[in-house]
């Protein structure tokens, strides 16, 4: 049996410097170190050598390692993704569930979601009081959710989106709209070029011409203006049709908050005062390749 | 906020396919605490495997997709840490056999080119000691591949035990395969 006064083999120094002898083979081998210079020397030469490696280990790999900004936001954006997906999954399953037998009740629940809904929509339709005006208007180059979530064509295809005409993805809003949305965003007096009356989640992006996915955005703004954001629809096109993205995650992230998928999409905290084609910038820079297309490989 | 507000929150998400529901989830948050954690070691890890760069980080981005639905389906929580290593390893030597086409020595060839020509990023070392580290680095690659697994996972702070459950090996063989490496790393460093 081993006790304090056998000199120590190299792995048992070794489980000991790690920490994975019990407590009394642990004390014993403390008692026999304070004692014998030989095998605390080896301890000593052993510590020094594990110190080594792990330096060269982190020093070999930590200057390969790209910074996890862009991965971070990638796995953030597949996560959101990840969760909505098995949002719907989870919705269809109900609505299956209530028309598999009796679709009467499935056409029923139909009708009432509609109903509840127009009746939102119809709420929300009267013009607004001064003082919610100027709330919308706080950070005036976002849009009011309340007034403008955003709406999609259903069953929207990425192929659809990709081989869109360009007078499609530029579509203008009809007369009527676009007076509609002046009125619920309480603005009267508007002056030509103040103004774009643009679709939250572009026609490009799968977006429709519905008064929920419009909203008057100023020109006029020093910063995240207009223009600004036609360059992060024509990016989010470009990155959804060479499947560098995914279309509901590009809808998801211009409607929450399109100033933060700029910032995202173009690693930016500011715009870039490019109107045009940004093609040297790539979201998936850190590999060079596209990953998703990848999956399943 | 009138109740109908609250109602057609409730219901846009499946009027348009779900796609607003931006509002992360208590899973979501913790995975992407864990990623920020853990991005580093795994990625070193699968580094140390032999994947080329892009490739790693893709199979550290399938290790977290994993770890979210492993977290909603309530699995356990028991040493995430280990759980992480346990499935790069798995995804990371998938990874490996699916670049197999690629020549193995041109990359580590390649590896160590780029390890020479790094400037050492700790001004107190000296020439002697990147000739030490280059010679370490030979050794470790000289090593049989579970070995150098066991080496690189307990240099990044795992205990013996979940490097058996990593690996799928014993106790007894983690703590013979450390010392076995340990004693090549000791000839090499001259003791």
């Amino acid at each position: 049996m081993p006790d304090q006064d056998v000199h120590l083999s190299d792995q048992e120094m070794l489980l000991a410097a790690d920490g994975e002898l019990s407590t009394r083979r642990a004390a014993q081998v403390r008692a026999h170190l304070v004692s014998c210079w030989g095998c605390r020397g080896r301890m000593g030469e052993i510590e020094g050598t594990i110190a080594a490696f792990a330096r060269t280990h982190r020093q070999t790999l930590d200057p390969q390692l790209p910074s996890i900004s862009g991965p971070h936001a990638l796995l953030q954006s597949r996560l959101a993704e990840l969760a909505s997906k098995q949002e719907v999954t989870s919705w269809r399953r109900f609505l299956n569930l209530i028309s598999v037998r009796r679709p009467a009740v499935f056409i029923g629940a139909a009708v009432f979601i509609v109903a509840v809904a127009s009746s939102f929509l119809v709420h929300h339709s009267t013009p607004r009081g001064p003082d919610s005006v100027a709330a919308a208007f706080e950070p005036d180059v976002l849009p009011d959710r309340s007034l403008t979530p955003g709406a999609t064509r259903r069953g929207t295809a990425v192929s659809d989106v990709c081989s869109m005409a360009h007078e499609e993805v530029v579509a203008e809003v009809s007369t009527s709209l676009r007076q509609e949305v002046f009125r619920r965003y309480g603005i009267m007096n508007a002056q030509a070029g103040d103004y774009e009356i643009d679709y939250l989640i572009a026609p490009g992006l799968g977006g429709v011409e519905a008064i929920g996915n419009l909203w008057p955005e100023p020109y006029t703004s020093r910063t995240w203006n207009a223009h600004v954001k036609d360059d992060l629809e024509e990016r989010l096109h470009e990155m959804v049709c060479d499947g560098d993205l995914d279309l509901s995650a590009a809808q998801r992230d211009i409607a929450t908050d399109w100033i933060a998928a700029y910032k995202k999409y173009f690693r930016t905290d500011r715009p870039l005062g490019l109107h045009s084609h940004v093609g040297t910038v790539s979201f998936l820079s850190f590999g060079g390749a596209n990953p998703m297309s990848r999956q399943g490989a | 906020m009138s109740s109908l507000d609250s109602i057609g929150e409730l219901l846009f998400p499946t009027l348009a396919d779900a796609a607003f529901s931006a509002k992360p989830s208590e899973i979501e948050r913790e995975v992407m605490e864990l990623y920020e954690h853990f991005r580093d070691p795994l990625l070193r890890y699968a580094l140390s495997l032999g994947i080329p760069l892009h490739d790693a980080e893709e199979v550290i981005q399938e290790v977290f997709l994993s770890l979210f639905r492993h977290l909603q389906l309530r699995r356990s929580r028991a040493n995430l840490r280990g759980w992480l290593f346990r499935v790069t390893h798995n995804l990371g030597l998938k990874q490996l056999y699916a670049n197999q086409r690629l020549d193995a020595k041109t990359i580590s060839d390649g590896t160590i080119a780029k390890e020479q020509s790094d400037p050492s990023p700790n001004p107190e070392e000296e020439l002697s000691s990147a000739q030490r580290r280059h010679r370490l680095i030979a050794v470790v690659r000289a090593l049989p591949e579970a070995d150098q697994c066991c080496l690189v996972l307990r240099a990044e702070g795992l205990r013996y035990r979940e490097i058996a459950a990593v690996l799928g090996m014993s106790l007894g063989a983690v703590s013979i395969s450390l010392t076995r490496s340990l004693a090549r790393l000791l000839r090499a460093d001259g003791r």
